[in-house]
């Protein structure tokens, strides 16, 4: 049994227009310590997803369909109460824009010890803090900026206290929404190492939420490539990036400037995004895809198995 | 204050430069209050000297805080220099009047980083782009409309009928930053400097950005500088890079000798960071950035000593290296690589002892 499932998962969000069917029925597995990267542009519903397995979509959205089973249960069918025993004590959040995720009036250190002391209501104080000082040496903060406020600190120190957060109560799964994305390539990569020590360390699994591909081939085993509100390819890393089979995996690789390797033209995406509130009727990247056939426009694409685990939704050939 | 030119960031070749940057510094001062006089200087940029020429388009590369933004705001004169001069064409930038300035202004153009904050939310498409066009009084209202959708053409927003009357509201953020383009092209500038024009935009739609702006440099002439934190992006776009570090100009040479072969240990460091596809486990890297930084007296040495794992001339934490030349147009400030000593004095303690 893998410790986090995903099962054919459809989210929507109410919104003035119509329902925006923001997700359609995604799958995927997570075991103890593995990584796995989400990646896609912006609108692909990778964000959405990870609000839906912490339970924190906003008001206006739902799940429609499918399941979340954590080490076998489903959450989707949990009370507040279940919800709220397994919520940042197994499974955490790193937020987008970490600079924003810390209170600005509160001092970095208390504001983790009180997030600990929420989940532990029995520790005192003082063990809270110092359980703190711990996580600080963890994730390379220095231990005198507990006293600090948010705004003392540098954007990678930010970023690094809020992983301290996701870690304070010892989450079997940690969500990492773009934890880089604002970040100095240095800064960037000293964290990226951080984290990846810290999984090993404590057998985390990571599921790390992108639009970089670069930054997930780095830090995952297996990749999930998501547009328009779907999973449309999935493998571990080299087949996907090596011998990508979706046309938009294709499409998004050659778009991507690199440092290593020949130098070659990038070939743009042409077109835009297909509106989710009247998604198309066959393949959602048909209209933008340099390899169509006159039946990808009508007949919704179906699952290719390439062997160990790669796949892609593309009927094309 | 005269340095000798070539090692002042400057190639020597038929071509005449466009631009002459020379020994530009800018330092911001903070107010202070009424119980502080004034309050801290800031070097944003460290005599700075660099030519661009004709046709070609130029890589400022370097982390938030390098002044790389500060040296695009100085060029088109959105900001003063606090020292040195900068040049375009015969014209001192900072000394222009009158007529001169209305003429530069239409010449030198930019294209922002944050297309959903530099278009105006309440003027359509056609109003945004044909505005320069009025400020400088060029053709009746039907050429404008010509040149306005001849702009839009060009930076694939087709039919340009489909556009002219849009609101950004009604615009992606790819083509909202286009019509920025537009906007900025409509003028025929000689010079555009875009500032990080993708850095809000996915992937796929920053390379639409980046074909147009090669398309402007093939199909118009247009020389460029662009300002990135990107090597990737460029090492895609650029004849030359200058990497930035604190303000100091740390290495500068043709796109594919710094990003191949970078000899600043600033540079290696910038691109060991750079995630690469997954290869990083097989990629060798150049470990010339120090876990933990150097404790360094203020204001002496190179900028990069605190940081650098492969300093070992003493003079590193005591002498800023000046650019000297490794080979044919690749310059680098650093003493592993045969640089000398700056003989001048760092600019704050000049700037301090001068007051």
């Amino acid at each position: 049994m893998a410790l986090l499932e995903v099962e054919n998962i459809s989210i929507g969000y109410n919104t003035r227009k119509g329902y925006l069917k923001a997700v359609e029925g995604v799958s995927f597995e997570l075991e103890e310590g593995q990584s796995l990267g989400l990646v896609g542009e912006s609108g692909c519903g990778k964000t959405t997803i990870g609000m839906a397995l912490m339970g924190l979509l906003p008001p206006n959205g739902s799940v429609r369909d499918g399941r979340i089973l954590f080490e076998g249960n489903d959450t989707l069918k949990m009370s507040m109460d279940e919800i709220r025993r397994i919520r940042w004590r197994k499974m955490a959040m790193i937020f987008q824009a970490a600079m924003n995720a810390l209170n600005p009036v509160q001092r970095v250190g208390n504001q983790i010890a009180e997030a600990i002391l929420v989940h532990n209501p029995d520790l005192e104080k003082e063990a809270a803090l110092s359980q703190v000082e711990e996580l600080f040496d963890l994730v390379g903060i220095p231990r005198e900026r507990l006293t600090d406020f948010p705004h003392q600190y540098s954007g990678g120190m930010k970023q690094r206290a809020v992983i301290a957060m996701a870690l304070a109560c010892h989450p079997k799964v940690i969500i990492a929404d773009e934890p880089t994305t604002a970040l100095d390539v240095i800064v960037q990569d000293q964290i990226l190492e951080e984290v990846r020590d810290l999984q090993k360390e404590f057998n985390i699994g990571i599921i790390f939420i992108s639009h970089d591909i670069s930054i997930v081939a780095d830090m995952c085993h297996d990749i999930g490539v998501m547009y328009a509100g779907q999973l449309v390819e999935f493998g571990p890393w080299q087949a996907v990036f090596e011998s990508p089979a979706h046309p938009y995996t294709k499409a998004l690789l050659s778009s991507f400037p690199t440092l290593t390797g020949k130098k070659s033209d990038l070939v743009p995406i042409p077109g835009e995004t297909p509106n989710l509130i009247r998604p198309p009727a066959g393949c959602r990247f048909c209209e933008r895809c340099p390899e169509a056939k006159a039946s990808c426009e009508k007949t919704p694409p179906e699952w290719v198995d390439m062997g160990s685990g790669h796949k892609a939704l593309c009927s094309g050939d | 204050m005269t340095e000798p030119l070539e090692k002042a960031g400057v190639m020597d070749t038929g071509n005449k430069p466009i631009l002459q940057i020379r020994n530009v510094s800018k330092v911001y001062r903070s107010k202070g209050n009424l119980f502080r006089g004034s309050g801290k200087e800031v070097v944003a940029l460290n005599r700075i000297s660099l030519d661009i020429f004709k046709g070609e388009i130029f890589g400022l590369v370097g982390e938030s805080g390098s002044g790389k933004t500060t040296a695009g705001r100085l060029i088109v004169s959105l900001e003063e220099n606090t020292a040195g001069h900068i040049f375009l064409g015969n014209h001192e930038v900072t000394r222009l009047k009158g007529k001169t300035l209305k003429d530069f202004r239409r010449k030198v153009q930019m294209i922002f980083q944050d297309p959903y904050q530099s278009l105006n939310p309440q003027r359509s498409v056609y109003d945004t782009i044909s505005e320069p066009l009025k400020i400088h009084r060029i053709g009746d209202a039907s050429a404008r409309k010509d040149a306005v959708k001849e702009a839009l053409t060009s930076v694939g927003l087709s039919p340009p009928d489909d556009f002219l009357f849009r609101y950004p509201h009604r615009l992606s953020g790819g083509q909202r930053q286009r019509v920025a383009i537009a906007r900025a092209m409509v003028l025929n500038p000689e010079f555009v400097i875009a500032d990080e024009p993708t850095s809000m935009l996915d992937a796929s739609i920053s390379a639409q950005i980046f074909n147009i702006l090669l398309a402007m440099r093939k199909n118009l002439d247009v020389t460029q500088m662009f300002i990135t934190h990107s090597l990737a992006a460029a090492r895609y776009l650029c004849d030359r890079i200058a990497v930035i570090y604190r303000g100091n100009l740390m290495e500068l040479g043709p796109a594919e000798n710094v990003i191949r072969h970078p000899k600043h240990p600033y540079t290696q460091a910038l691109i060991d960071a750079v995630p690469k596809f997954g290869h990083s486990k097989e990629a060798q890297r150049y470990g010339t950035l120090l876990g933990k930084e150097h404790e360094v007296r203020k204001d002496m040495g190179c900028v990069f000593y605190p940081r650098c794992a492969v300093a070992r001339d003493d003079r590193c934490s005591r002498k800023m290296p000046g650019l000297g030349s490794i080979e044919d147009g690749h310059l680098v400030a650093c003493y592993l690589h045969g640089s000398e000593e700056i003989r001048l004095k760092p600019f704050s303690q000049a700037l301090a002892e001068g007051r």
